[in-house]
Order: structure tokens, then sequence, then C-alpha cells
């Protein structure tokens, strides 16, 4: 019983967190939660839907049927229940059923925004970017405050190297979000991508913000050390600037050994433990 | 040890109302003989002082863990990786397929 408490639990933390580990669901599925599902109360139909989408992603096709049968028979008109039939359709690759059914799903519910979304990934798994794209804008035309929208459609355009577009993306995450440190890094990462002077410059700032959120952010701390590196050998940067950005450098550099020396005194620690 | 909270927690309520009721007899007591009311006995203002704290004692154990202050306390250990991962976007023409097999 303890076992199966923390199984479930670990479960809840992997839904809530939006970690992608659909192998492990699996295996706890597999390792005897499937017959104790039952008692699991309103939780159950939850657990369902993620070891279903774990199956899907493990290409484990049995497993998602008995799922989505379990769950059409607690919910036989559930539109939720009916997106998961799409998408067990769109891991077969049978493209045309899953769309056909995400279109009835829309004009049952016109304000469906999970099966437009599907619509979405329908394309972007076909390969056809660009579809994706067109299909995501108007999407955003109607649902303007989709935070999970914006943000892949600013990795939509980073595959299609729509660097100027997918910032602006970026740009809009950050006002629905000003506080979290992932965003301003991202934001940084594709000025810096893009290049010059001026991007340069507004890369370097937002990977300050973004260290100055988290401190913990070693990525930010290799950007700020990347860009201002860049910006104290540049041949336009004047000379004050210049200086400005090797004082940068020093200072990130001497950070980024800092961890290298604690994180190394943890890994010797842990040899010194295995002799 | 959350049971035995529980159990604080009501204690401590069970002898709040104990003291609230004990103060409303006092006063319908010196109703009833005619006389001033010139303040609670002390016995029932210490009894009620300490159930208030054996309540905020029990609350505090009861709720649960708190809650960092800092606004972004949560997302200082989430990493790129699982804070772009969305699941209603999840595609699944993937090496899982291969791996299936």
């Amino acid at each position: 019983m303890g076992a199966q408490k923390s199984d479930v639990e670990q479960l809840r933390y992997w839904r809530e967190n939006n970690d992608r580990k659909s192998r492990e669901v699996l295996d706890i599925w597999l390792n005897g939660l499937w017959l104790k599902v039952n008692s699991l109360g309103n939780e159950k139909f939850l657990v369902l839907e993620q070891v279903c989408l774990a199956a899907l992603d493990c290409h484990i096709p049995n497993v998602a049927e008995t799922c989505i049968e379990s769950l059409s028979q607690s919910f036989p008109s559930s539109l939720r229940v009916r997106k998961l039939h799409a998408m067990y359709f769109e891991a077969k690759e049978d493209f045309g059923t899953a769309t056909d059914i995400l279109n009835s799903i829309i004009k049952a519910d016109e304000t469906n925004s999970a099966a437009r979304k599907r619509k979405v990934a329908v394309l972007k798994a076909q390969g056809r970017t660009v579809d994706a794209i067109k299909e995501l804008t108007d999407y955003l035309k109607i649902f303007m405050a989709d935070v999970e929208a914006w943000q892949e459609l600013a990795e939509l355009y980073i595959s299609e190297q729509d660097f100027s577009k997918a910032a602006f993306c970026v740009e809009e995450l950050i006002l629905h979000n000003p506080h979290n440190h992932l965003l301003h890094q991202r934001y940084a990462d594709i000025k810096y991508t893009i290049g010059g002077l001026e991007n340069l410059e507004t890369a370097r700032s937002y990977y300050s913000q973004a260290l100055k959120i988290n401190p913990k952010n070693m990525r930010a701390l290799y950007g700020l050390y990347l860009t201002s590196s860049a910006l104290s050998t540049s041949a336009k940067c004047s000379s004050q600037r210049k200086k400005e950005a090797a004082k940068l450098v020093e200072w990130s550099l001497k950070e980024i050994k800092k961890r290298y020396s604690e994180a190394n005194l943890m890994v010797t620690a842990l040899a010194a433990l295995e002799i | 040890m959350a049971a035995f909270h529980k159990l604080v927690l009501s204690l401590g309520f069970l002898s709040m109302f104990h003291a609230a009721y004990s103060a409303a007899q006092h006063r319908s007591y010196l109703r009833l003989n005619e006389l001033d009311f010139t303040g609670l006995p002390s016995d029932i203002f210490l009894q009620a002082l300490l159930s208030l704290l054996i309540i905020m004692y029990g609350v505090l154990n009861v709720a649960g863990n708190f809650k960092e202050i800092k606004a972004s306390a949560d997302l200082d250990s989430k990493s790129w990786e699982t804070f772009r991962n969305i699941p209603s976007f999840y595609t699944f023409s993937h090496r899982g397929k291969s791996f299936a097999a």
C-alpha cells in the first residue's frame, strides 16, 4: 500500500510539472498500478489520461486502447476522451481520421481550445511547419492569452529560423510572466542567435536579468560570458563599452569557475565514497 | 503525526468554546445577582488565551508547508527542458516507435 501511494504521488508530480517521463509512467502502470486503479477515487481518470498519453508516446497501442476504453465507459459523450481518440490515430499516423475527429469536436464545441491545439500538432507531426504556424496564428487571434500557444509558436518559428518573429512571441510570454528567468534566458538566446551589435547588447541585458532572478541559472551565466566577450572584441564597439564588457567577461568567468570548483568538490567526494 | 495535530486543534477549539460558555455563564450570574460587570475572572481569561495559542499551534501544523514568498521561487529549480514541454502539443512521430518494436 505504501509503495502504491508513492507511485501515485510520483505520477501526480510529473503530471503537474509537465515532465515528459512516458517510459517511467508506463513502468509504474505496468508494475501493478493497473490492478489498483479503481481504488484511486477521483484521481483515477487523471491517471488514466496520463498513462494513455505515455503509452501513445512509447507506441504501445494496447495500453492506450484499454485506457481510452475505460475512460469512454465512464464519460461516453466527453469531448476530452474523443480528443484522446484522435491522438490515438495520430500515433498510428492516420492523420486523416485524427483531423476528422478533431473537426467534429470543434464543431460540437467551438471554444474547445485543446482540439484546436491538437490540429496544430497534427500538422507539426507531418512536418508541415508552415501550415502549423498559420493554424496557430489563427488560433492565437481567438485565444490571445494562451501562454502555451505563444510558446509553441516561438518554437515553430525557431525551427523555421524566423528568429525575429520568435523573439516577438517570447516578448509576449515575458509580458505574461515577468518573473520567469527561463523566458528571459530564452529571449536572450534568440537575440544572441540573430547577432549584430544591438542584438548582442539586448541579449546581454536579458541574460543579466535572468541571472538576477535566478542566480543558479548556469546557461544564463554562459550566455553572459559569450555575449560580453563578443562585445569586448567587436570592432564597432566604443572603447568605453569594450572596457565594461571586458569587466563582465572577467566576472562571469570567475563565477563559472567558482561553480565548477563547487561541483567538482561534490564529484571528488562521491568518488571517494566509491573507493 | 498529522492525527496528533488535528487532535490538538480540536482540543483547542473545545477549550475555546468552553471559555466562551463560561464567560456567558459569568455574565448571566452577574445579571441574576444584580452585580456590576468589572471584568472577566482571571481563570476564564487565561483559558481563552491558552486555547488561542493551542489553536494557533494546531492550525500551523495542520495547514501544511509554507510556500516561499519570492514570486519565482518555484521556478528556480526548473530547467528550460521541462518548461518548454507542453502536453497539448505533443507529437508522436519520434524515436519512440523504433524503441517499442
